[in-house]
């Protein structure tokens, strides 16, 4: 494990020199400890109602003021906060556990296999990612499941396909044609040759997805096919406070400023670590060609 | 050239009959059957069977699948349970709204994102290079709708300019009331589509300007200006063709959440409220409708390129 460690360290140490990807870092960090330690830290709970201070603007109290039912905003950014990160990794853990097998087979064997599942992942990408979600969750009907694994399968196709991209680089390395030659099993040399030099590539996927997630996530709530209420979600809330702009107008734009930042710091993030990777010489194909080089 | 054209249609056909397979079948996975949300809740169980009858569901599943893909076939998805009118009507009436939309954010975008492009690719690295890159990432990473909301905040709700809820005016019977309805929806996803037509035109600008060809245009004397206007933008502008026609292609069933935010009555919202109140029908044609013609333009777009670079061979 030392050499990866070192590695890791490495790769820290470029991203740290980043100005971008720290504050992304340092922003999501709080983000996780506020939400984690928030039955500790904040006076107010997300879902306990008091009618006598309705939608209020920010004010001592209440630093983000209060919704239409007397909700403490500044618990359920936090809270939310729970929500949107918890769906996008899961949706992202899915994504990567269907989309790599599929993109390390169909690179690795070629042939019909390639044509077989590329063909379904095109299914996939025949919609927009936000209309396959919805119709998903039209038939599973709403709950945080069907969030999760709506947005999941939306994240498929790119995981397939980088994977395939990289493996199809690897596939004519002589140390891959080695393992071949020495009896190696496919599966072997597929799980232990050449998915370990492919985590580059699909590392930077995992982040760059992770702030698509949360976007899509929040996107379905605003659209009011999302998580149920009354569990805090920075979509649902938005939805709510757009009905109230005239009466409460920072209602609608403070969760939207927390949103914005988490989307933003995960995408500066991933484009810093694509960068780093690449400045160390690693493959790393992002699908996006702005992605990589700075010049 | 019509040979490449019917051989991409021909590669398409498993894609669109999987993918409409997978439409129809959704009709089953739901839990609980459509039936009651058809015949109502205080229906009799002769009632009920009458309509199961009438809709042919006491079929072979297959029977169903063909009867329902031949009818899909000439455009006749059925009958919408909320009020009662054909589907396709529903959609079709809703097409030119769309279609304004995606046409003005696609306008707005290109406005924005090709100086953005062009002015941070003829400085890389540079102070201003970096700024722009910045409103590239912003305008990718602020949601669209909160985009809208705060539009709405400023435009209608404080300064009382523009509607905060869009109607859909015809741009050829009223260009100035259309103007102030598509306004607001058109910046606020023109400035998103404007971050990604920025981050492909200057890559694909950077890639241009290091080729030979530029060299020997630079060495023989030939102003910057000629070097980048004539020789580099055009180069750089094919593929840009095909991220812009994608995008239109996105924008005929992707404006869904624009449209919940201004309320326009496009087709985005007729899907959305076909979701809100389980109308299966509708739901089936609005997805079918959006995949084809989205997959359609993907074939346009491709054909389109391949017709304006002489490069590529159609074998």
């Amino acid at each position: 494990m030392t050499p990866m460690l070192r590695r890791s360290a490495d790769v820290f140490r470029r991203l740290a020199r980043r100005k971008g990807a720290m504050l992304g870092l340092l922003f999501l960090a709080m983000l996780i400890v506020m939400t984690s330690l928030a039955r500790w830290i904040l006076p107010f709970d997300a879902l306990t109602p008091d009618f006598t201070a309705t939608l209020q603007g920010p004010n001592r109290v209440h630093w983000f003021g209060t919704d239409e039912l007397g909700r403490d905003i500044l618990a359920r950014v936090v809270y939310g906060a729970r929500t949107s990160l918890i769906t996008a990794g899961g949706a992202v853990a899915i994504a990567a556990v269907v989309g790599v097998p599929i993109g390390l087979v169909a690179g690795f064997f070629g042939g019909w296999r390639d044509t077989l599942l590329m063909r379904l992942v095109d299914v996939l990408l025949s919609l927009p990612g936000i209309l396959f979600a919805m119709t998903l969750i039209a038939v599973l009907g709403r709950s945080q499941t069907a969030a999760l694994v709506a947005v999941g399968i939306t994240g498929i196709p790119s995981f397939a396909r980088i994977t395939r991209a990289q493996v199809l680089s690897l596939r004519k390395c002589d140390f891959v044609t080695a393992v071949e030659a020495l009896g190696g099993s496919a599966a072997y040399n597929m799980f232990s040759t050449v998915l370990p030099n492919s985590w580059s590539p699909i590392l930077v996927q995992v982040v760059i997805l992770s702030s698509v997630a949360i976007l899509i996530e929040a996107s379905l709530a605003f659209l009011g096919v999302g998580i149920p209420p009354p569990t805090p979600s920075w979509g649902e809330m938005l939805r709510t406070g757009k009905t109230f702009l005239y009466d409460a107008p920072t209602y609608a734009v403070l969760p939207g400023v927390v949103l914005t930042l988490t989307i933003l710091s995960l995408d500066t993030i991933g484009r810093a670590l694509a960068g780093v990777l690449a400045d160390r010489h690693e493959n790393v194909n992002t699908g996006d060609p702005a992605a990589g080089g700075r010049s | 050239m019509i040979g490449f054209i019917l051989r991409r249609l021909l590669q398409l056909l498993p894609v669109l009959l999987l993918a409409s397979t997978g439409i129809w079948a959704m009709i089953y996975a739901v839990p609980g059957t459509p039936i009651g949300t058809i015949v109502g809740e205080n229906a009799t169980p002769e009632q009920i069977q009458a309509t199961i009858v009438r809709l042919g569901l006491d079929q072979p599943m297959a029977v169903q699948y063909w009867s329902w893909l031949r009818h899909a076939l000439v455009g006749d998805f059925g009958l919408s349970i909320q009020n009662r009118e054909p589907v396709l009507d529903l959609i079709v009436h809703r097409i030119p709204a769309t279609i304004q939309l995606g046409v003005s954010a696609t306008v707005v975008g290109l406005m924005l994102g090709v100086p953005v492009a062009v002015i941070s690719a003829l400085r890389p690295g540079s102070r201003v290079d970096r700024w722009l890159s910045g409103w590239s990432a912003l305008a990718l990473g602020v949601p669209t709708f909160w985009l809208g909301i705060l539009l709405i905040l400023l435009f209608a709700v404080y300064l009382r300019w523009l509607p905060s809820a869009s109607a859909y005016v015809s741009i050829w019977e009223s260009p100035w009331q259309a103007l102030r309805n598509v306004l607001l929806p058109a910046v606020t996803l023109g400035v998103y589509v404007s971050g990604i037509f920025a981050r492909f035109l200057r890559a694909s600008l950077l890639g241009e300007l290091r080729a030979d060809y530029v060299r020997t245009a630079r060495s023989k004397g030939l102003p910057e200006r000629d070097v980048v206007g004539r020789h580099v933008m055009r180069n750089a502008l094919l593929p840009f063709v095909t991220i812009v026609g994608l995008m239109m292609a996105t924008f005929i069933g992707g404006t869904v959440v624009t449209e919940a935010v201004f309320t326009y009555p496009g087709l985005g919202r007729l899907l959305i409220q076909a979701i809100h109140t389980r109308d299966y029908p509708l739901i089936q044609g609005c997805i079918l409708f959006i995949l084809v013609v989205f997959v359609l333009i993907n074939l346009a777009v491709d054909v389109l390129y391949a017709y304006i670079d002489p490069r590529i061979d159609f074998s």
